[in-house]
């Protein structure tokens, strides 16, 4: 009897912290430079990284970081396992039917194709083209409506392997963000260039949380604002993509 | 030549890599524990098919037949969450006050105070628990299986000497049951081995989550190594890993068959 009561009294005090609130976590995927990463030491590392503990502190808020894939990222911020998801994720109707977002931290990013040098496609009029996307992303919900008739749109769980696959030559292009495709057109010494026009889908990148967070959102927006105001935004924009902005100096 | 060993030494025991050698620890203990617990919910469900009562004999009839039915993923998949609602939805109503509850926007939980944030420990026991829930089912027909393979004459020699029925069940019937049993179970404990290549739906950080994210192809100097798509690399290594273990399992097992089979005569054991 001893025993069992004893067993009762560890778990519950296993059990009871994780009711309670005492930090705010924060979700990010860890596969997307520079936005976020994991670095040599297996940390969490990026511009939202920076960012993000960038506001914790301005806010006084204690952040912890969680690791969870793209495709599962919004159903499990619904189901409460983090509060705060950083993951370089556009403003969309669709994502605000189901989940609210802070005011945006990265200005709208355009969308581009890129391809291997020489590619002779027509990127005005794609067609007979297998256009590789991250599931889940803007760029994939575009392609899905407006390519898929004359072309295969082929979907990867990250960034990385849809560039992979480009590479192999499994695929013919890519559509995704500009950030994201900018330095790795830079890294890759010429064998992938951009091509065709860019596309405009989405708003700017925010922070996503739920909808009933409203004291949480307030928090971030002041943050965020006090951020912006005094150039930290702009400065580590600057820093993790290649100089660009500003874009939120007065 | 130094300097690439230099190199390849470094870039082996960065943090990335040392945090997914620390990973085999979950995989290890999932096994451990999962295989625990399949032994007893084996021995429970084993003894509730061997029981005089019908509905016992029911339940353990129930358990064995459905349990082996369901894929072990989906099972993986179900288990801990309803696991999880059902407790939120005990804690829910002690702690959701009515306003609080009007006011939760999300479908579940009923309120936030209700919310249990499951971490890779909470999930670890989880996984341990389905292990042991799925592979019980396997264990409890093993089990059954090798108890009535124990011949009748050594439990009638055992009443003859005056035996209890609880001493006969535990000195006799499954002191001799083991022999029969184990070459089951050590199939049954080769397959919780496989399964515990499932931890990270689990959203625990195990082998084969670190194995994907280490061969990832990277393409950014900044981020580190640039390399293409590396995963087979890291795939061999866990490959290489299940082989060991199962080469040592086989040894273990045929290490505990010569001991539960000492003073034993029968044809099982040869």
């Amino acid at each position: 009897m001893k025993k069992t009561m004893l067993a009762a009294a560890a778990v519950l005090a296993l059990a009871t912290p994780a009711f309670a609130q005492e930090s705010v976590r924060i979700a990010t995927e860890g596969a997307y430079a520079p936005w976020n990463f994991l670095n040599d030491a297996g940390e969490p590392a990026g511009f939202e990284i920076d960012l993000g503990n960038a506001i914790c502190e301005t806010a006084g808020l204690t952040c912890e970081w969680i690791l969870n894939d793209w495709d599962s990222i919004i159903p499990n911020l619904l189901a409460g396992n983090y509060d705060l998801i950083m993951a370089g994720m556009s403003i969309t109707e669709e994502r605000l039917a189901t989940i609210d977002f802070t005011q945006d931290y990265f200005p709208p990013d355009p969308s581009k194709f890129v391809a291997a040098p020489g590619s002779d496609l027509d990127f005005s009029a794609l067609s007979g083209a297998r256009i590789g996307v991250q599931s889940g992303t803007i760029q994939a919900a575009y392609a899905e409506e407006n390519l898929s008739a004359d072309n295969t749109i082929v979907s990867f769980a990250t960034a990385d392997q849809n560039m992979a696959d480009l590479m192999a030559g499994n695929i013919d292009t890519i559509l995704a963000d500009g950030s994201y495709l900018e330095q790795v057109v830079t890294a890759s010494n010429g064998a992938i260039e951009f091509f065709g026009e860019d596309i405009l889908v989405g708003g700017g990148v925010g922070a996503g949380l739920r909808k009933d967070d409203a004291e949480l959102k307030a928090k971030i927006d002041d943050a965020l604002t006090a951020l912006k105001a005094d150039g930290t935004v702009d400065r580590l924009i600057a820093q993790w993509f290649d100089g660009q902005g500003p874009y939120y100096a007065e | 030549m130094l300097d690439d060993i230099a190199f390849w030494v470094g870039y082996l025991t960065n943090g990335k890599h040392l945090t997914w050698y620390a990973s085999f620890q979950f995989t290890i203990f999932a096994a451990l524990m999962g295989g625990a617990l399949a032994v007893v919910f084996g021995l429970t469900g084993a003894t509730l098919k061997n029981s005089r009562f019908l509905p016992f004999r029911l339940v353990g009839s129930f358990y064995s037949a459905i349990v082996r039915g369901v894929p072990d993923v989906l099972f993986f998949l179900f288990f801990p969450l309803a696991f999880e609602q059902a407790v939120e939805w005990i804690v829910a109503t002690q702690v959701c006050s009515p306003e609080a509850i009007a006011a939760q926007t999300a479908p579940w939980p009923p309120c936030r105070e209700a919310n249990w944030f499951l971490g890779t420990f909470e999930y670890l026991i989880l996984a341990s628990v389905s292990l042991g829930l799925v592979y019980g089912a396997f264990a409890t027909n093993v089990i059954h299986g090798a108890m009535r393979s124990v011949p009748a004459g050594q439990l009638e020699a055992a009443r003859a000497y005056g035996m209890s029925a609880r001493q006969v069940l535990w000195h006799i019937h499954i002191r001799q049951m083991w022999v029969y049993a184990l070459p089951g179970l050590s199939n049954v404990w080769m397959l919780i081995i496989k399964a515990t290549s499932l931890l990270s739906l689990l959203q625990i950080a195990d082998i084969v989550l670190w194995a994907d994210r280490l061969g990832a192809p990277n393409f950014l100097p900044a981020v580190g190594l640039v390399h293409d798509d590396w995963r087979w690399r890291y795939y061999l290594v866990l490959f290489v890993f299940y082989i060991l273990v199962t080469w040592l399992s086989e040894r273990a097992f045929g290490a505990i068959m010569r001991r539960a089979g000492r003073g034993i005569l029968s044809e099982a054991h040869g």
